[in-house]
Parts: C-alpha cells; sequence; structure tokens
C-alpha cells in the first residue's frame, strides 16, 4: 500500500467544512478525481501531498502517519515518495529545464539513488513526455505552458516517486495534446513501483485511468 | 542569484559607497586628530612664562593669543647649557604683518629642528633659511595671499594690529625662502631672525617707539647689543625621552623665574579633547551612515521579499530543510557584504594612496594605509549581522506559513 487516507475532513475558513472520500492507492494504481470547480479537488491533493496540514482524519503515505509529524519531517517525506505537479506548475523561472528538473531530487538521497545518472535520465524521461533534446538548458520563462507543463512532470516523475500526483496538469491544453500527454505520462511512468493521482475536471481523461473518483459535497 | 542580477548589484554598490563613507569618515577622522596632535612635532618640550598647557601651545603653536609673560634670554640661555638638552630654539611673538603672526627665532636652526605631521620635515617651496640679520621666510599661505616672493621686502607692525604708527618701517626684512604647505600654523607664519627682531624693537619702550634705526649703523653695534633680552617661549629637543619627566619638574621649580614646560603632545591632545565636539559630529555621521546602509538592507530584502518567497516555498514544496534555505540566504548575503567590503576597502585604499600626497600638503593631514581597525572591523560586523539577519527574514516567512500559501 503506497497511500491510505481515513476521515479526511477540512474546514475553510468561509467555514464550509469537505468531507473526503477514504482512497487507497497500491503500486501501479492510475486514480482520477473529478468534480467540479470549488469541490476541494485541490486542497485534497495539498492535504495528500503534506502541503496542506490535516485538520481531522489521518494520511499514511507507505507507513509514515501524516498528523505524527512534525513540518520538517513531513516536508522530507514528500521530498523522498511524491512528485507533485503543482496546478501552477512551480518552476523556477531564471533557472534552465535541467536545473528546475533536477530540484525534484536534490533534497531526497532516496530519489537520488533511483537514478545514478542524473542527466541521462533527466533526457529520457523529458524526450518521453515528448520535449525536444536540446530543451535541457533553455531557461522555463522561453517555453510554452504545454512543455512547462511537461518539465514540471519531469520533475515530479525523476527518482521515481512513489506517488505521482498532479493537480490539473492538461489545464492549459487541447483536447488533442491532453490525450497525447496523458498517454505519454502514462507511458512514463513504472507501474511496478509508482502510482498516479491526477486530480482534473476534464472528462476525456477517463479512460486513462483504472480508478476514477468524483467529489461531490 | 543571477536572476536579480542587477538588484543586488545595486544594493553591493550602495552597501560598498556607504561603507567607503564609513570608513574614509573614520581614517580622516583619525587622520584629523594624529594631524591635528603633530602640529608640531620633534619637540620634545615648549618652555615658555608660567601657564596653563593649552594656554601655551595655543600661542607657541597656533600663534593664537597673546603671551602673558616673556622668559628672560638669560634663563633659557642657562636652561640650553643643561646637559639633557640637544637643542634649544627661542620664540618671540607679539607682531604681525598683515595679519600674519610672526615669529621670530633663530634662522636657520628653527627649520632643522622643527617637524610636523609625524616626522616631515618643513619643506621650502622656494628659497632657504637665510641666517643674515634680516632674513624673513614666508609660510606657504602668507606668501600666496600677499603675493611675497623670494627677495621681497616686508616691513612687520608692532602688536597685532596693522596701525601705521606702530609699523616698524624704520628696518625691512627682506624673504630668503619660501615654504611648501604644511597644514599646519607654519603656513600662516612669517618667521624672522630673531636678532633683527631685537634691532627693531631697538628704540621702543613700553610699546611706542622712541627712536628709529634708519640711522643706526648696524655694522657698528657691538655683538651683544642685538641679542635679545627676552623671548616668548622655547622649543626644546632632548638627549633622552627618559629625562623629559624630571625635566620638566626641574624647570617648573626654576628658581629664578617664574616658568614652565609641558609637552606638546599631551598639550595638543589636551585642547583636542575641549575640540572633542568634532569627534562627536564625526561620530554621529558615521553612524547615520551605518543606519542608512542597515536600512537599505532591510529595503532589498523587503523589495524582494515577494519573488524570495516564492523560490524559497517551491524549493520547500520540493524537500529543501529550513538550514538549507537559511543556508542559501545567509551565503547570499555573504557575498554581497563580503564584496561590498571588500571594494570598499580596496577603493579607500586605492583613493588613500592617491589623495596622500594632496591630504598631507593641503590640510596636513596624513591618511593611514592601514588595511582595517578593529574599530572599523566591528562596524562591518554589525553591518554584515544586520544584513544576514535581514536576509533570514524570507526563509522564516516560509517557514511559519503554510506551504500552499507560497505555491498557490
Amino acid at each position: 500500500m503506497i497511500l491510505e487516507t481515513n476521515r479526511l475532513e477540512y474546514l475553510y475558513s468561509s467555514g464550509q467544512t469537505i468531507r473526503f472520500p477514504d482512497l487507497k492507492i497500491r503500486v501501479g494504481d492510475r486514480v482520477l478525481v473529478t468534480g467540479r470547480s470549488g469541490c476541494g479537488k485541490t486542497t485534497f491533493l495539498n492535504l495528500i501531498a503534506g502541503v496542506l496540514k490535516i485538520q481531522k482524519g489521518e494520511i499514511d503515505l507507505i507507513g509514515n502517519r501524516f498528523s505524527s509529524l512534525r513540518p520538517t519531517s513531513l516536508d522530507q517525506i514528500r521530498a523522498d515518495h511524491i512528485g507533485y505537479v503543482f496546478q501552477t506548475l512551480n518552476l523556477i523561472p531564471f533557472l534552465s529545464v535541467l536545473e528546475n528538473v533536477r530540484l525534484g531530487i536534490q533534497f531526497s538521497h532516496q530519489r537520488t539513488s533511483k537514478a545514478p545518472e542524473i542527466e541521462p535520465e533527466i533526457s529520457r524521461i523529458l524526450s518521453a513526455l515528448g520535449l525536444p533534446k536540446n530543451i535541457l538548458n533553455r531557461q522555463i520563462s522561453n517555453l510554452s505552458i504545454g512543455q512547462q507543463q511537461r518539465v514540471a512532470c519531469a520533475r515530479a516523475l525523476l527518482g521515481k516517486p512513489e506517488l505521482f500526483l498532479a493537480d490539473e496538469p492538461t489545464s492549459s491544453l487541447d483536447p488533442k495534446s491532453t490525450t497525447e500527454f496523458v498517454q505519454e505520462l502514462i507511458n512514463t511512468f513504472d507501474p511496478s513501483k509508482q502510482a498516479i493521482l491526477i486530480v482534473s475536471h476534464d472528462p476525456s481523461m477517463v479512460p486513462f485511468f483504472n480508478t476514477v473518483i468524483e467529489l461531490d459535497n | 542569484m543571477r536572476s536579480r542580477a542587477l538588484p543586488l548589484a545595486l544594493v553591493t554598490f550602495t552597501l560598498m559607497a556607504s561603507m567607503v563613507l564609513v570608513l574614509s569618515i573614520d581614517r580622516i577622522q583619525k587622520a584629523t586628530e594624529a594631524g591635528f596632535s603633530q602640529s608640531v612635532s620633534g619637540v620634545d618640550l615648549i618652555i615658555g612664562p608660567k601657564s596653563g598647557s593649552i594656554e601655551m601651545v595655543l600661542y607657541t603653536v597656533f600663534h593664537l593669543g597673546q603671551p602673558i609673560n616673556n622668559v628672560t634670554m638669560k634663563t633659557m640661555n642657562e636652561i640650553e647649557s643643561s646637559p639633557d638638552i640637544d637643542w634649544l630654539v627661542p620664540i618671540a611673538l607679539g607682531d604681525s604683518h598683515k595679519g600674519f603672526r610672526v615669529v621670530a627665532t633663530n634662522l636657520p636652526d628653527y627649520f632643522e629642528h622643527m617637524r610636523y605631521g609625524g616626522d616631515l620635515p618643513i619643506l621650502f617651496a622656494e628659497g632657504d633659511a637665510s641666517s643674515k640679520i634680516s632674513a624673513a621666510i614666508v609660510g606657504s599661505t602668507a606668501a600666496e595671499k600677499l603675493g611675497y616672493k623670494v627677495g621681497a621686502e616686508l616691513f612687520i607692525t608692532h602688536g597685532s594690529g596693522n596701525a601705521i604708527e606702530k609699523s616698524h618701517d624704520d628696518f625691512a626684512f627682506q624673504i630668503s625662502g619660501v615654504l611648501a604647505q604644511t597644514g599646519t600654523p607654519i603656513d600662516q607664519a612669517i618667521f624672522v631672525n630673531l636678532r633683527g627682531y631685537e634691532l627693531v624693537h631697538l628704540g621702543w619702550q613700553s610699546g611706542t617707539k622712541v627712536f628709529g634705526v634708519n640711522n643706526v649703523n648696524i655694522e657698528s653695534l657691538p655683538d651683544h647689543a642685538l641679542d635679545p633680552k627676552t623671548v616668548t617661549a622655547a622649543f626644546v629637543g632632548l638627549k633622552s625621552k627618559f629625562k623629559i619627566f624630571p625635566f620638566i619638574r626641574e624647570i617648573n621649580k626654576f628658581p629664578t623665574e617664574p616658568i614652565s614646560a609641558i609637552i606638546p603632545g599631551v598639550a595638543l591632545a589636551e585642547l583636542w579633547s575641549i575640540v572633542g565636539l568634532v569627534e562627536s559630529a564625526f561620530n554621529l555621521l558615521s553612524w547615520m551612515i551605518i543606519l542608512i546602509c542597515l536600512i537599505a538592507i532591510v529595503t532589498l530584502t523587503i523589495a524582494s521579499l515577494d519573488s524570495r518567497k516564492r523560490e524559497m516555498t517551491i524549493l520547500r514544496a520540493n524537500g529543501a530543510s529550513l538550514f538549507y534555505l537559511a543556508r542559501l540566504v545567509i551565503f547570499e548575503s555573504l557575498v554581497i557584504g563580503l564584496t561590498a567590503v571588500s571594494g570598499a576597502v580596496l577603493f579607500v585604499t586605492i583613493a588613500t594612496s592617491f589623495a596622500e600626497h594632496q591630504l598631507s600638503s593641503m590640510l596636513g593631514i596624513k591618511l593611514q594605509t592601514s588595511f582595517l581597525s578593529l574599530d572599523e572591523l566591528i562596524v562591518f560586523g554589525i553591518i554584515l549581522g544586520a544584513g544576514l539577519l535581514s536576509s533570514l527574514i524570507p526563509a522564516a516567512f516560509v517557514y511559519r506559513r503554510n506551504l500552499h500559501q507560497g505555491l498557490s
């Protein structure tokens, strides 16, 4: 078992409370969380990534119970086991593609050990995601949004973290590119060691996943 | 760092400029004090009529005010014959020339023994110190303002006024030398031969001219006729510095005449402590600049806070520890701080070596070409420390708030 959530609830400052369904993710799973805007998809993902502090309920990620971890330990757990593609991508604009992707394993010995030759590995992931080879040394600010999304995915996939999380990774892609992108992503991830959890409101993605959870409060 | 190369370069430059100011002020302050206390050097003691040391240093060194009394030459000769004395140069003050004070002394002995600004000899820009009875030597400022050159003649005036009836217009001194600039009161003085000074006072009694010396045949005068009877004070060099204090005690207890001896350096330091307001102003200025430096650092930190917070939040989201983030900002502000410090030290050192000669000759200020003093190190330490602390602000922000706030 990679991830298990139990009775997660989140109280917003507006006073609205969202109860999330219990989730169990095993190696090889491809899970899609859908739902209309504002139903708490991103909050759910942020809780699972340890980016938001859990208020009620529990998350267990490969034996680590989030409620008992200090923020710094949680940061380390995230660095070691989770590759997260934020909705806003969160790439550092003045760094090159190579440097941004390398950030994915820079703070994790565990993930570094899974990518002994960093540069060839980064090249491999980038080309598997459909990016040209000469992109490595280009600055992020010079890339299109679609290319930036792929770079963010490459950063999350590098070092084979057990759980790959992505928040609306295809939000700015057209339907054709979306299909290509998801196909590339699924081809790149290793189903014998990893699992995928993606949040999206795009119904065209449903066929690529073996579990679909619809959030509806 | 390279993403913010321009703002960082600007803040480094601002810091460097502030530090250059702090360093320059500190050095000029120290050099001014040193220059002041070395307005006269090479002199172990000044001997004059019994009076306070500040008063004596004011009229003998700065040519300000009037001596209350004179000392007889007999006493001076007696002192000069003491085995501890290496040299003794008497001076007589009281007269002036067109607003510049006249110092009557033994020429050329005065210029052989007197020093300024540490151990700098008094140099001649033109001519030399003649031993002729009519010899006059003009300080650089006096020569420039009065347009005097070697060979020009001048009449001195009794007292410090310009009254015609007080003029010693019966005997002309001839300029044998013009001094180079020293930045000390020497520049404003006119030196004349002591015997010549005695000559112009031959016909005077109680400040009034009784007869002129126009018709006096100097050659026919007996040798001792022009020996001064009294002088104002004397600069003294001792054979051994260890004798200074016993010698002062001896002078202060001089049996036949009430006289006293002062150490010029000590008296000048006392005088400086009175003029200490200048020093406080310097210090205040330095601290104000340091304050501006600190404001500049904090302003940059706050201005770059947003972009830094985002960058750091992304790093944290990827697992960077607090220690890593702190190390990152500390390294950055250390690079800025140390670049600014070394740039400032380098600039001031180079500027000092270029300006040394000009400052020394124009203001008598001798800048120390020292690397960094303890005071300066402390000031730089404070600036660097404040820079480091303020640079930790964004890192602390990132850790205090929820990670998602910085990422959305």
